[in-house]
C-alpha cells in the first residue's frame, strides 16, 4: 500500500511539473473585452488579433485602458457610459485619447504643424501608427510613401536625418541594457533613464520643426551619456568575469586531462602486473 | 619522526586510522575491468556538495517572503561580491546533477547492476532521483519571478486531476486557494531543509549498500560468468583487483574534474541555459508570460501529457513508469548480465532511451 502510494506520489511530482508548463499565449489579462470580440468576426472581432501582437498588448495595456468600459463585467454593461466606456473617438478626439497616456507628444504635435491641420484633412496619431496593431516606434515610420500621401518627403527626409544618429544611440543603449539584463544585471535606473530621454525625444520630433530638431540633438546625446558610460562599466565587468571564467574553465580541463594521463600510466601498470591488486601498492 | 607523523600516530593509536584508510583505499579493491560509467556516483557526490555548498551561500542573502524575495535574489546578482557566480553555478549545477543522475541510473540500467543482492541500491538510487527532481521544483519558486509564479501556479492547479483528493491536494500544495506567502513559504522549508534531510538519509543508505554489498563487476569480457543467487550475505570482493587508491581514484577525480569544467563553462559562458528570460522579471499574478517550457529533464513527460487525452491518463501512465522503474530489480530476477544475452532486456532499453529523446526534442520544438 506505502509502495503504490510512494509510486502515486512520485507520478504525480511528475505531472505537476510537466504540467506546469502548458500556457500558451501572449502576455494577457482576463478580460470580458477579450472574450467577447474574440469570439466575433469582421469589424468587431478584427481589433483583437491586431493588438494581440501590439506593443500595448506587450506592455499589458488593455482595451478598457484606452476604450474605458469595464472589463470584468461579462455582459454588454461592460460597455455603458456609466462604466466609463469611450467607444471609438471621432478624428478630433484621436489626440487626447492617446494623450491620456502620451501627454508631452500630444501637446508638442498640437503645437506643430500636423497638429494646426487636425480635423480639416491633418494627420492625427492614427494616421502614422495605425490604432490596434500599433508597434514600437522607429525612424522607419518616416518614410516617402506615408510621408507622401500628404505632402512632399524632403522635409521629412531632413527631420529623419538631424533624428538619426540620437535614435541610434537609444535603440544601441536600449538593445545593451536587454543584454544585460538577461544576465541578470539590474538595469531598472538605465532602462528609466532611457526611456525618459526616449519620451523627450519623441516629443520633439512630433514638432515636426527641423531647425529644433538640429538645435536639440546634441542635448539628448548629452543626456544619455552617463547611461552609456555606466552600461560600458558593467560591460567591462562582465569581459572581466568571462576572463576569469575561460581561465577557471581552461584550469579544469587541463586538471582533466592531466588526470587522463596519470590514469593512462596506471593502466599500463596494471596490464603489465596482472596481480597488481593482490596485496597493497 | 616529524610532527605530522607524531599526530597521525596519535589518532591511529586511538582510532585505528591506518586500518580504515587501508581498508576503505589502498587495500579495497574492485574489478580490474572497472569502467569509466562507475565513477558518476562519486561525481554526483561532489556535485551534491556543491549544491549545497552554494545554496547555503544563497540562503545568507536570499529572504522568503513575497515581498522581498525578488529583490534579495537581484542583491545577490548585483551587490553581492561573486554573488552572480554563487547563483550562476547553483542554476547550472541542478541541471548537471540531472544530467549525471541521467547517466548513472542508465549505465546501472545496461549493466544490470540492480539485480540480486542489489536490489535496496538501486530503490535507494532510484529515491534520490525522484528526490533530486522534487528538488528542483521547489528550488524553482524560491526566486519569486514570473517563471517561479507562472509555473508553480500552473503545476499545484494540476493536482486537480488526482481523483477524490484533487482540490484537497491543492489547498495542501498552496497553503491557501492561491500561490502566494505560504506556498513560498513551504517550498522554502521543503527545498532547504525536508528535502536535503530526506536526501541525505538516502543517499547514505545507497552508500552504506554500495559498501556493505561491494562494487558490481561489469558484465563484459570473456571470463565474466553472472553469480550463482546465494543464500546467506556475501560481500562481494575482487581478489586480484585494482586498488582504490590511487589507480581509481585518479579516474573519479578525472570525470569530476570533466564534469566541473563543463559546470564552469555554463555558469560563466552560458547561464541563460537555466535561466530563462521570465526567471528575471519579478512575479507578477496579473500577467502570464508566453510560451514557458519545462526544463529539458520534464520535456519528455510534458510531451507525453501533451499527445495524451486527458491528465488523469497522464497521471496513470508516468505513475506505471514511475513504478516499473522502482520494482524492476523484482520484475527483472534472472540472473543474467550480460545486456549481449539479454535481447528483451536491450530492445526494451533501446526503444525507452529513443522514446525519450524524441519526445524531449518533440517537447522543444513543439
Amino acid at each position: 500500500m506505502s509502495a503504490l502510494r510512494l509510486c502515486l506520489s512520485a507520478s504525480l511530482l511528475l505531472l505537476l511539473t510537466t504540467q506546469a508548463y502548458g500556457v500558451e499565449g501572449g502576455a494577457q489579462e482576463s478580460s470580458s473585452c477579450l472574450s467577447c470580440h474574440g469570439a466575433l468576426t469582421g469589424r468587431l472581432g478584427e481589433p483583437v488579433a491586431a493588438w494581440e501582437g501590439s506593443v500595448h498588448a506587450a506592455n499589458a495595456i488593455g482595451c478598457h485602458s484606452c476604450h474605458g468600459g469595464d472589463p470584468t463585467i461579462a455582459s454588454m454593461e461592460a460597455m455603458s457610459p456609466e462604466r466609463g466606456f469611450l467607444g471609438v473617438p471621432a478624428e478630433t478626439e484621436i489626440p487626447p485619447f492617446c494623450g491620456k497616456c502620451h501627454a508631452g507628444v500630444e501637446e508638442d504635435y498640437l503645437q506643430s504643424a500636423h497638429g494646426e491641420t487636425l480635423g480639416a484633412g491633418g494627420p492625427q496619431c492614427v494616421t502614422c501608427h495605425g490604432n490596434h496593431a500599433v508597434a514600437v516606434t522607429t525612424l522607419d515610420l518616416i518614410n516617402p510613401e506615408s510621408c507622401s500621401r500628404c505632402h512632399e518627403y524632403g522635409r521629412a527626409e531632413e527631420i529623419k536625418g538631424a533624428l538619426a544618429e540620437t535614435d541610434r544611440l537609444i535603440t544601441e543603449l536600449q538593445a545593451t541594457t536587454e543584454r544585460q539584463h538577461r544576465l541578470g544585471i539590474a538595469t531598472d535606473d538605465q532602462r528609466k533613464q532611457i526611456f525618459a530621454v526616449r519620451n523627450d525625444f519623441h516629443r520633439l520630433f512630433h514638432s515636426v520643426d527641423v531647425q529644433q530638431v538640429v538645435a536639440r540633438s546634441g542635448e539628448f546625446q548629452q543626456r544619455l551619456q552617463p547611461v552609456a558610460q555606466e552600461l560600458q562599466a558593467t560591460d567591462e565587468e562582465l569581459s572581466q568575469r568571462r576572463l576569469i571564467g575561460a581561465g577557471a574553465v581552461l584550469l579544469l580541463a587541463l586538471v582533466t586531462v592531466l588526470l587522463g594521463f596519470l590514469r593512462h600510466t596506471y593502466k599500463k601498470e596494471e596490464q603489465s602486473d596482472p596481480g597488481a591488486g593482490s596485496g597493497p601498492l | 619522526m616529524g610532527l605530522k607523523q607524531r599526530a597521525f600516530d596519535w589518532l591511529d593509536l586511538r582510532l585505528g586510522v591506518r586500518d580504515i584508510l587501508q581498508q576503505n583505499l589502498t587495500h579495497y579493491l574492485l574489478p580490474r575491468n572497472i569502467n569509466v560509467w562507475y565513477t558518476l556516483g562519486a561525481t554526483l557526490l561532489v556535485l551534491f556538495s556543491l549544491q549545497f555548498i552554494t545554496g547555503i551561500f544563497l540562503l545568507v542573502y536570499y529572504i522568503p517572503n513575497t515581498e522581498q524575495a525578488f529583490a534579495s535574489v537581484q542583491r545577490i546578482m548585483n551587490d553581492i561580491p561573486y554573488g552572480w557566480l554563487v547563483r550562476f553555478l547553483h542554476a547550472t549545477g541542478s541541471n548537471v546533477v540531472i544530467l549525471v543522475l541521467f547517466l548513472h541510473m542508465l549505465s546501472t540500467l545496461y549493466m544490470a547492476a540492480y539485480k540480486r543482492p542489489r536490489e535496496i541500491t538501486w530503490i535507494f538510487g532510484f529515491l534520490i532521483f525522484l528526490v533530486s527532481l522534487a528538488m528542483s521544483l521547489t528550488g524553482y519558486l524560491l526566486p519569486w519571478s514570473q517563471l517561479s509564479y507562472w509555473a508553480t501556479t500552473v503545476a499545484t492547479e494540476s493536482a486537480g486531476a488526482t481523483p477524490v483528493i484533487g482540490e484537497a491536494m491543492i489547498h495542501f500544495l498552496r497553503g491557501g486557494p492561491a500561490v502566494g506567502e505560504f506556498t513560498l513559504g513551504r517550498f522554502f522549508a521543503l527545498h532547504v531543509m525536508g528535502l536535503p534531510l530526506i536526501f541525505a538519509l538516502l543517499a547514505g543508505g545507497h552508500l552504506f549498500c554500495v559498501r556493505r554489498i561491494g562494487v558490481s563487476r561489469p558484465p563484459f569480457g570473456p571470463d565474466y560468468l553472472p553469480e550463482a543467487p546465494g543464500t546467506s550475505f556475501h560481500h562481494t570482493d575482487h581478489s586480484g583487483g585494482i586498488p582504490f587508491f590511487p589507480n581509481y581514484v585518479v579516474k573519479d577525480l578525472m570525470v569530476i574534474a570533466f564534469f566541473l569544467t563543463l559546470l564552469a563553462a555554463g555558469a560563466f559562458f552560458a547561464p541563460q541555459l537555466s535561466l530563462p528570460p521570465e526567471a528575471f522579471e519579478p512575479a507578477d499574478p496579473f500577467r502570464t508570460p508566453p510560451g514557458i517550457k519545462p526544463e529539458w529533464y520534464f520535456l519528455a513527460a510534458y510531451q507525453l501529457l501533451r499527445i495524451l487525452p486527458n491528465e488523469f491518463l497522464g497521471l496513470v501512465v508516468q505513475g506505471g513508469a514511475v513504478a516499473f522503474l522502482l520494482f524492476l530489480p523484482f520484475i527483472d530476477r534472472g540472473p543474467e548480465r550480460r545486456p549481449g544475452r539479454r535481447p528483451l532486456f536491450l530492445g526494451l532499453f533501446i526503444v525507452g532511451l529513443a522514446g525519450f529523446l524524441i519526445l524531449t526534442v518533440w517537447g522543444y520544438l513543439s
